[in-house]
């Protein structure tokens, strides 16, 4: 086989493809660009960027499992200053936030609380930290229950109620939670159904060596690099949202797949609690996004093994004693997978 | 866990060895993890078994010699007690250890379940030797239901196999059990095939005088020296050799049947040999026949002599065909069970009739011999003292008889009855005259050497002698019965001399003394089983046949099972072709399918596919380093499948060019053998998932 033969053949998946898209050319050139840039300002974590685009687009939220000052924040802006919201009207709405969560935080202090003002006679509402089109809640399990439901109240609902008024969030609102998987001690853990609020949980392990000498020789010249990249704006964001869930196909097989998933799951012994239907639903935009970024038109086993921990992880409680959530996974997963493989070509 | 009494009875095996075995399995598997016994290390718990059997031992030979207990409890309660204390300790001690070793140790497994497959064979291995009638539980079990024995023993035997090594690897937790099993499977089932292909293997046995052909260092082109026979280990003299049954009525005078094989008569320069002249020995048979083979020559004294139709079937393969003394044709016949025997064939004996009487004063040597032809059935080693002694012994002879041939080889014979030993043990072997060595030395000596001395002998007087080789089997044996068994033991070695008219004439020493017990087992039950299965009326066949009437016929299933796997690769070959074929016909919205499908059977049958579980993807990306084509292949294929698209013309054509890369691929990675047998493999297709 000489070369010539495999560059032609390695053009083709694009090339089978539908004829060139607008739309989903678009929201593709929007994935690549928000890739491009975080990619230049965090380095070796390309896995944790990929998932964090991915739930972006899909409109999910991810709780990043680390240790201090591996990147989070990094990461959470780096993307928020990818995200340009030059052409925005609302001026209460900026493209990074970081909440800090500690004990003795009240949820007005994430949300926002009416301020009154002598001037107007009136109670005017100033905005929360949430109000951003990327929030970095940092430590989420340090803070108490009462923030944490309004924490969730905004990731869920896209809206934030004070004194019985609701606030609505941007369309784009993206939250990085982080909890530090060691230092437990007073601290309030998130509880299972919270969980489920999170599109991805990343356990994120130290980088290697070589990114890491990369890291610290390129410190300075990152850190100069802040505003001179390509951006994309908020509006673009949304269209690619919208475009990817029109253009990417996916099979009743794939959904099948899923839904047998969940099933063995549940009726495994050493599931105490099985994922809820609605993680399917939100891992739905999820492998769109995937399939989108490997530059299919479609959704494919591929996607769905490289997310189903991610999404299943943190929504599923184990028996006792029973601790590798992998290896439960991979065992109910091999009959389903097999199955749609086997029913590409029956 | 089996444990094999060394006792007659199964009965202690029942009452004492099996709750023995039972009582330390429970122990051992409940309570070893639980204290005390953990505590106890391996080496004291092994120890602490030995002590066991020991106190047991004592405590059984104290319970039969002691007066005490037989008053307190009868004498044989006393023996029974004794034996199951006996049996109990041995059997517990032993199951203990070995429990234990396979708890703590990890070869202990394996030692546990050689003792068992150990005890298992030694209980099976009776039927080693032809002895086909063996062990008896599975005899009987078989035979009355119409089974070959030897079937029914393969299938324990590929049953303990399989079940053995099962409990090796559910003891070792090993992962791939199906898989070992597949190969185990086919090594019984190629066991089997050989069975069926090669036969039985032959009872191995001490070929005493070369009767079988069986060289046993090699160089099977030089006769043996047939004296050296005797130092070999005699452990299978019971094995079988021959079943022969009588068609004709009759009993031998003196006691022995003989069937002549072969006959050493010409004298080589250091001792007597198969003949190389054509005129000698014309009465013997030196070949086996297709159709029916005659001596040249007939034995004489026809009205005295028997017309005896003799069925005979070799068990192992022998040099000459024999027969009841004198044979005079030999006719091929028809196996009854080729998986027994090696060789079949009716003998036509003309048996002799007449007494020792009638001998006397019958001449010697024959009218058609020339004068050196005698002399080759007078020659002898260049030693005066055979003449010396001959002469001496036929001194005392009555005057009457004193030129009698017939009186003077019986006053030879008699002087060995009177003076020889038997003895299978003898100096001689290595003499240059080992028949000098024996006759003027201690006397000691087995057939060979008596009828080599009393050969000599007899011709050093001028009677025409030779020595006669075969069996020789006591006539008691028959118990009444037609068929008679010749053993291993039963080969034999004759003087015999040819009277004028009457023939060659047995005259057999017969020592008195002997050192070796030559009383076997009979086996009577081998041989009546062996003579049902090489009789005509009722051959072994019809036996079985006549046993199976509530079985569906043995053959019938068999064609059965033929024609099945017939038809399975007969369909399996025509849906392997279709699916190859299907895509050049297919429709354009389903030909993405059949002809990825069609990819993939090519890949399964050179032993690529995908493992369950794995996705289309991933498989591609496994053998991505040798087919590189299939990733663009799969990608496009799921994108039709998975996509929903919709091919056009153009993705047409590049479908049929990647379609031809990966089959150029395929080729070119595959070694010639491999292809052959993916060309060839029908089931190659069912990797396809």
């Amino acid at each position: 086989m000489n070369s010539d033969n495999v560059a032609e053949v390695e053009e083709l998946p694009t090339a089978m493809s539908d004829e060139p898209n607008g739309a989903l050319q678009e929201a593709l050139e929007v994935l690549s660009t928000l890739q491009a840039t975080i990619k230049k300002q965090v380095l070796g974590r390309d896995d944790v960027i990929e998932l964090a685009i991915i739930a972006l687009i899909a409109d999910g939220h991810i709780l990043l499992e680390d240790f201090p000052g591996s990147g989070k924040t990094t990461l959470a802006k780096a993307l928020g200053e990818a995200i340009d919201n030059g052409f925005s009207n609302d001026e209460s709405i900026v493209p990074f936030r970081r909440i800090q969560f500690t004990p003795d935080l009240l949820p007005s202090d994430v949300t926002g609380v009416p301020v009154f003002d002598s001037n107007s006679n009136a109670f005017h509402f100033r905005h929360g930290p949430l109000f951003a089109h990327v929030v970095l809640a940092d430590e989420i399990n340090r803070t108490s229950p009462k923030v944490q439901s309004a924490m969730l109240e905004a990731m869920g609902e896209k809206q934030v109620t004070v004194d019985n008024v609701t606030y609505a969030l941007d369309d784009l609102f993206f939250v990085i939670a982080t909890q530090n998987p060691l230092d437990l001690v007073g601290t309030y853990p998130l509880p299972t159904p919270q969980l489920d609020r999170f599109l991805f949980k990343i356990t994120m392990n130290h980088i290697d060596r070589e990114s890491e000498l990369d890291v610290l020789d390129t410190y300075k010249e990152r850190r100069e690099l802040t505003g001179q990249l390509q951006t994309v704006t908020r509006d673009q964001v949304l269209r690619a949202r919208k475009n990817i869930d029109a253009e990417i196909a996916i099979s009743p097989a794939i959904k099948t797949a899923l839904v047998d998933i969940s099933r063995n799951l549940r009726e495994d012994d050493r599931v105490l609690q099985g994922n809820s239907t609605r993680s399917m639903v939100l891992l739905l935009p999820a492998l769109q996004v995937s399939a989108a970024l490997r530059g299919r038109d479609y959704v494919s086993a591929e996607d769905i093994e490289l997310l189903l921990l991610r999404v299943l992880g943190h929504r599923i409680e184990l028996a006792p004693g029973v601790s590798n959530i992998e290896k439960v996974l991979l065992d109910n997963m091999r009959t389903p997978m097999d199955q749609l493989a086997k029913g590409t070509i029956t | 866990m089996g444990f094999k009494s060394v006792h007659d009875s199964s009965y202690w095996f029942y009452r004492s060895i099996f709750p023995g075995c039972l009582f330390s399995c429970y122990a051992v598997d409940l309570y070893l993890h639980k204290n005390p016994l953990n505590t106890l290390r391996t080496s004291t718990g092994i120890g602490l078994c030995v002590f066991i059997w020991f106190i047991a031992l004592l405590i059984s030979s104290f319970s039969v010699n002691s007066a005490l207990v037989a008053n307190i409890f009868s004498p044989i309660n006393a023996f029974n007690i004794s034996e199951f204390i006996k049996w109990f300790g041995i059997s517990a001690s032993i199951t203990f250890s070995l429990r234990t070793l396979s708890h703590r140790a990890r070869y202990g497994a394996v030692v546990e379940i050689l003792f068992v497959a150990s005890a298992f064979v030694i209980n099976l291995a009776a039927h080693r030797n032809g002895m086909i009638h063996r062990p008896f539980f599975i005899g009987d079990f078989a035979l009355t239901r119409g089974i070959d024995p030897s079937s029914i023993l393969m299938a324990f035997g590929c049953a303990a196999v399989l079940s053995l090594s099962a409990l090796l690897m559910m003891e070792n937790n090993q992962k791939r059990l199906p898989y070992h099993f597949t190969v185990l499977g086919l090594l019984c089932f190629s066991l089997l095939i050989y069975v069926r292909l090669f036969g039985l293997p032959t009872p191995q046995l001490t070929d005493g005088i070369g009767l079988t052909g069986q060289a046993q260092n090699g160089n099977s082109g030089q006769r043996d020296n047939p004296f050296r026979d005797g130092e070999n280990e005699n452990n299978d003299k019971e094995a079988p050799v021959a079943v022969v049954v009588f068609r004709d009525d009759y009993e031998p005078l003196n006691g022995s049947y003989y069937f002549r094989e072969s006959a050493y008569s010409q004298f080589d320069g250091a001792m007597l040999n198969y003949t190389t002249r054509d005129d000698m020995d014309r009465d013997l048979i030196k070949h086996f026949t297709n159709s029916r083979a005659e001596t040249d020559l007939l034995p004489g004294a026809g009205d005295e002599r028997k017309l005896v139709r003799t069925t005979i079937g070799m068990l192992v393969p022998h040099r000459n065909p024999f027969g009841l003394e004198s044979p005079i044709a030999y006719e091929n016949k028809a196996n009854p069970s080729n998986l027994r025997f090696k060789r079949t064939y009716d003998a036509y004996s003309l048996a002799p009739e007449y007494d020792f009487e009638y001998l006397i004063g019958q001449e010697t040597g024959r009218d058609e011999w020339t004068d050196e032809l005698l002399q080759e059935y007078l020659s002898i080693p260049d030693d005066n003292r055979y003449q010396a002694l001959a002469e001496q012994l036929i001194g005392n002879l009555r005057p009457e008889y004193i030129d009698d041939p017939f009186a003077k080889a019986w006053a030879i014979k008699s002087y060995l009855d009177e003076n020889g030993i038997y003895s299978l043990k003898n100096q001689h072997a290595y003499e240059p005259d080992p028949a000098a060595s024996f006759l003027f030395g201690d006397l000691t000596g087995y057939c060979m050497h008596f009828s080599f001395a009393a050969t000599y002998l007899f011709r050093s007087i001028g009677i025409p002698t030779r020595v006669g080789i075969g069996y020789s089997v006591p006539a008691a044996n028959r118990a009444g019965g037609s068929a008679l068994l010749v053993q291993a033991i039963h080969g034999h070695a004759w003087p015999e001399v040819y009277f004028k008219d009457i023939g060659w004439v047995i005259i057999d020493p017969a020592p008195q003394q002997t050192l070796v017990d030559m009383t076997t087992d009979p086996q009577n039950d081998l041989q009546q089983l062996l003579g049902d299965m090489l009789r005509d009326d009722a051959s072994f066949e019809d036996f079985l046949e006549s046993q199976q009437t509530s079985f569906i016929q043995l053959e019938t299933l068999l064609n059965i099972l033929y024609a099945i796997v017939a038809l399975a690769l007969l369909v399996a070959y025509l849906i392997k072709a279709y699916r190859l074929w299907i895509p050049s016909f297919a429709r354009n919205e389903s030909q993405y399918r059949l002809c990825y499908r069609a990819m993939l059977d090519r890949l399964s049958a050179v032993g690529l596919y995908r493992n369950f579980g794995e996705s289309r993807e991933k498989f591609a990306e496994r053998v991505n380093t040798t087919i590189p084509s299939l990733k663009p292949m799969t990608n496009t294929h799921l994108s039709l499948a998975l996509g929903g698209n919709v091919p056009n013309i153009a993705q047409q054509q590049k479908w049929n060019e990647l379609d031809r890369a990966v089959r150029k691929e395929v080729s070119a990675s595959t070694v010639t053998w491999r292809k052959v047998i993916a060309f060839f493999n029908p089931f190659s297709w069912l990797l396809t998932k």
